[in-house]
């Protein structure tokens, strides 16, 4: 029996000419597990919210074509009744937060149900232990939880008014890996333990490779491809030619020519034997042979007394280095990158820069060595068009005439933003806000780049697209440090990890030793990329860092 | 530990107390009364026990207004403004001049305009009223937002039957108060990473800067709302959603009902006797 059926639909958002969703035809049975695929801005969301009934009854915009949810009509029926049975998670747990309270959280969507205050407390409780919370958290404000405990809240709040369809939108993606792995045992546990429909939408295809049992992949606004995982992994040209990539292992056995590639990790290891023709690694060369231009001495910060986010750091970061500043949330990776571009002062210790206390500098002459893109590009673009936006920080150093317009038009050309110039920055897309952020940081040539979570909620085509953009500062001499949970895709560039735990430096080094070590690993939670977990499984060391890498030592 | 407002905006703890326990209406209620008397009291007498009974309501509601430290700046210069303003702008000669100085003085034929400086009984005790009333109000506002949080504004409201969309907006506001001065930080942030630097600006260009700052904040303005709109529009919860069942019954107890017979005694004191001494 279909519970979902999508037939012949059209969305066009008000004020927009090209439609989101363009004839998408699609059919979800009771009890499936569907997992649906493609870049970011294809329409996903959008799908999702046709389930409910949001789109076409309260957003604005043009409708065409059918979407049965249970049996009903969806441009009929009432969205409340029908938002009763299909619960849906958004990607950032935060914005779904009204109440300060997880309780509060909890009974805003149970109140309207008709029920007892007993029925209620009741469901809070259930909901709240099926994603492995306790009644502890009752009385915890949402805000201050960590990552994957915010998410599990926000499914619960959906679980406990018990739908009959659960509707995960990138349920991961702003996430670090402990928390991934905690929402992902919860979906786990969901699929097995309750009779409930799930369609999640995702960019990491090792999850939906274990857990779906059907695949869509939604682009340009058409579902092109559809199939089982095992199906839909093997059209690897096809995938990653529109920006989703398969699994690694799926990607490493289609390039060595195996039919049927497999796509999970457990699958590969029964696969068979693959003979090694070089018994070793050959090191990756490390590009940052540069003076000093980073220097931390016994830095602590704390926000509060007592309460350290950094303990005595000590650090020395080379010119032209390609950091990645990883580990869990709350670790004190953006602190540190605070602390080194100036924003917050140490509570203790001595930050040099270029040689210099960085309490010498003025803010002008610091921010001209070290440069510092934030996460949301949309706390950074504050002018009026794009081309103003990348000349706020060189008017602001005296520039002006010839030489202003050159920067900025080299600037721009770097990002590829030159056609928009007169744009306002309001306008752009998500992508190229994030290009714009970067470039009204470049072009104040800076010797250090620190940006901040810059793969967060991309599509994996994006993420590529911006730590290679980044690679190519590195290329110009610019030292850069990304701040990242996505190491799989950093290790393709990164020539050094530097990894935080409750403000510790637990590791500072090469990425391929970091990672083979499977203690710390476990320790920082770090994500070991695919590949290299299953050429350590096959006693290769040292392990191999990306497919292309475990392809040149492969027969 | 009580969920104050305190407590989300600025990260203030207070302690559990009695007073911390009351129904939110009675919680509501004391620090309106103290704001009403300040508009009766007329002589620093009254102003005084104004602001000692809010300074005494404060420390039974556990406030620790050690955290006023960091706002005495702000205080003693607006009470020295008020002063100033008071022996600068507005002659009082009263009973007794302590002090007068003749700033401008203009002769003409149907008299004399004179613009002085006076220190005087009257300037002074106009003064002491009104830094005292500012006090009292100042405190009176932190009894309100060191002992009420949103979900109990929220469950006081509902409790009196104010409609339940209402109740949600302003769970709302204090949600999208929260998210704007945490945005307004980080765009100044931003601002700083590209050599702003605010502390050596002129105040005209430190407002152009601050005008350009409501971009970036009024973009993220609209994409949280159509965010949180979505959120709520997925969980059923809309503006006109009919909710028969209230989770959170807050109950008036005995001592609620001696701290609304406080409040009122209170207000009808300070409306009686406006002026205790003269």
């Amino acid at each position: 029996m279909n519970v979902i059926e999508v037939e012949n639909v059209w969305w066009t958002y008000k004020g927009r000419e090209e439609p989101v969703l363009k004839n998408v035809n699609l059919r979800v049975e009771k009890g499936e597990f569907l997992g649906i695929m493609g870049p970011s801005s294809v329409g996903k969301t959008t799908l999702c919210l046709t389930f409910t009934g949001i789109i076409p009854q309260r957003v604005p915009g043009l409708f065409k074509g059918n979407v049965r949810v249970l049996g009903l009509d969806v441009k009929e029926i009432d969205v409340t009744e029908l938002t009763r049975r299909v619960g849906v998670v958004f990607e950032d747990p935060e914005s779904q937060f009204i109440m300060s309270t997880v309780e509060d959280e909890l009974v805003i969507g149970l109140e309207p149900l008709n029920l007892s205050r007993e029925e209620i407390r009741d469901r809070i409780l259930w909901a709240l232990d099926l994603v492995g919370l306790d009644k502890s958290f009752l009385d915890r404000s949402p805000l201050q939880l960590s990552g994957g405990e915010k998410q599990r809240v926000a499914i619960a709040a959906m679980l406990a008014k018990a739908p009959e369809i659960l509707v995960l939108d990138e349920p991961t993606s702003d996430l670090d890996p402990l928390g991934k792995e905690e929402v992902l045992n919860v979906i786990k546990r969901i699929r097995d333990e309750l009779d409930i429909t799930i369609v999640v939408v995702e960019h990491e295809s090792e999850i939906l490779a274990e857990l779906a049992d059907r695949l869509v992949l939604l682009y340009d606004g058409k579902v092109v491809l559809e199939g089982s995982p095992k199906e839909f992994f093997s059209e690897v040209p096809k995938l990653i030619s529109i920006g989703v990539y398969p699994p690694q292992i799926t990607q490493l056995f289609y390039q060595l020519g195996r039919n049927s590639p497999p796509i999970t990790l457990s699958e590969a290891l029964k696969y068979e034997v693959l003979k090694l023709k070089k018994a070793v690694m050959e090191a990756r060369p490390i590009k940052g042979v540069g003076d000093i231009i980073v220097e931390c001495r016994n830095v602590s910060f704390s926000y509060e007394e007592d309460k350290f986010a950094l303990k005595n750091v000590n650090l020395k970061i080379r010119l032209g280095e390609y950091i990645g500043l990883v580990g869990p949330n709350g670790s004190g990776k953006t602190t540190l990158a605070k602390l080194v571009a100036g924003l917050l002062k140490p509570s203790k210790g001595i930050v040099y820069i270029n040689g210099k206390r960085i309490e010498e500098y003025d803010k002008l002459s610091l921010s001209s060595l070290v440069g510092y893109v934030f996460q949301n590009p949309d706390h950074q673009l504050f002018n009026q068009t794009v081309w103003d936006e990348v000349a706020f920080g060189l008017k602001l150093r005296g520039l002006s005439g010839d030489e202003l317009e050159s920067r900025v038009r080299r600037t721009l050309e770097i990002v590829g933003l030159q056609e928009l110039a007169e744009e306002h920055p309001f306008f752009l897309s998500k992508g190229e806000k994030r290009r714009l952020a970067l470039a009204s940081i470049l072009a104040l040539e800076p010797k250090v780049l620190i940006v901040d979570e810059p793969t967060t909620g991309q599509d994996r085509g994006f993420s590529y697209r911006i730590l290679s953009l980044l690679n190519d500062m590195r290329n110009r001499g610019i030292t850069v440090i990304v701040i990242t949970h996505s190491i799989p895709q950093l290790v393709k560039y990164a020539d050094r990890l530097i990894v935080l735990k409750n403000g510790v430096v637990l590791a500072d080094g090469n990425p391929r030793e970091i990672l083979a070590d499977g203690s710390l690993v476990e320790e920082a939670k770090l994500t070991v990329p695919q590949v290299s977990v299953f050429m350590q499984k096959l006693g290769v060391s040292p392990i191999p860092l990306t497919v292309e890498e475990a392809l040149n030592i492969l027969e | 530990m009580p969920k104050t407002f305190f407590r989300d905006f600025i990260g203030l703890e207070v302690k559990e107390t009695k007073y911390q326990k009351l129904h939110v209406f009675s919680k509501i209620l004391i620090p309106l009364s103290l704001s009403f008397s300040i508009l009766f009291v007329k002589d620093v007498f009254s102003a005084l026990i104004l602001v000692f009974t809010s300074l005494f309501l404060c420390k039974i509601a556990g406030i620790p207004l050690g955290f006023i430290k960091k706002y005495l700046v702000i205080i003693i210069s607006l009470t020295s403004f008020i002063s100033l303003s008071f022996m600068l702008f507005t002659s009082m000669p009263g009973n007794v001049v302590f002090f007068e100085y003749t700033l401008v003085e203009i002769r003409a034929e149907k008299g004399v305009a004179e613009w002085k400086i006076t220190i005087s009984d009257a300037s002074l005790n106009a003064t002491m009223v009104f830094v005292s009333r500012i006090f009292a109000m100042v405190l009176s506002a932190v009894l309100l937002l060191g002992s009420v949080s949103d979900r109990e504004l929220i469950w006081g409201l509902r409790s009196i039957g104010v409609p339940y969309g209402a109740c949600l907006s302003i769970a709302l506001f204090f949600k999208g108060l929260q998210l704007f001065v945490s945005d307004f930080y980080t765009v100044r942030d931003a601002m700083v990473i590209r050599g702003v630097d605010l502390d050596r600006m002129s105040l005209a260009s430190k407002f152009k800067l601050y005008v350009n700052a409501l971009i970036p904040l009024l973009t993220l303005l609209i994409t949280r709302s159509y965010e949180i709109s979505l959120a709520l529009e997925s969980r059923g919860i809309s503006p006109s959603s009919k909710v028969p069942t209230r989770y959170h019954v807050p109950e008036f107890r005995l001592c609620d009902f001696a701290a609304i017979a406080l409040s009122l005694a209170i207000a009808m004191f300070f409306y009686f006797c406006p002026s205790l001494w003269g």
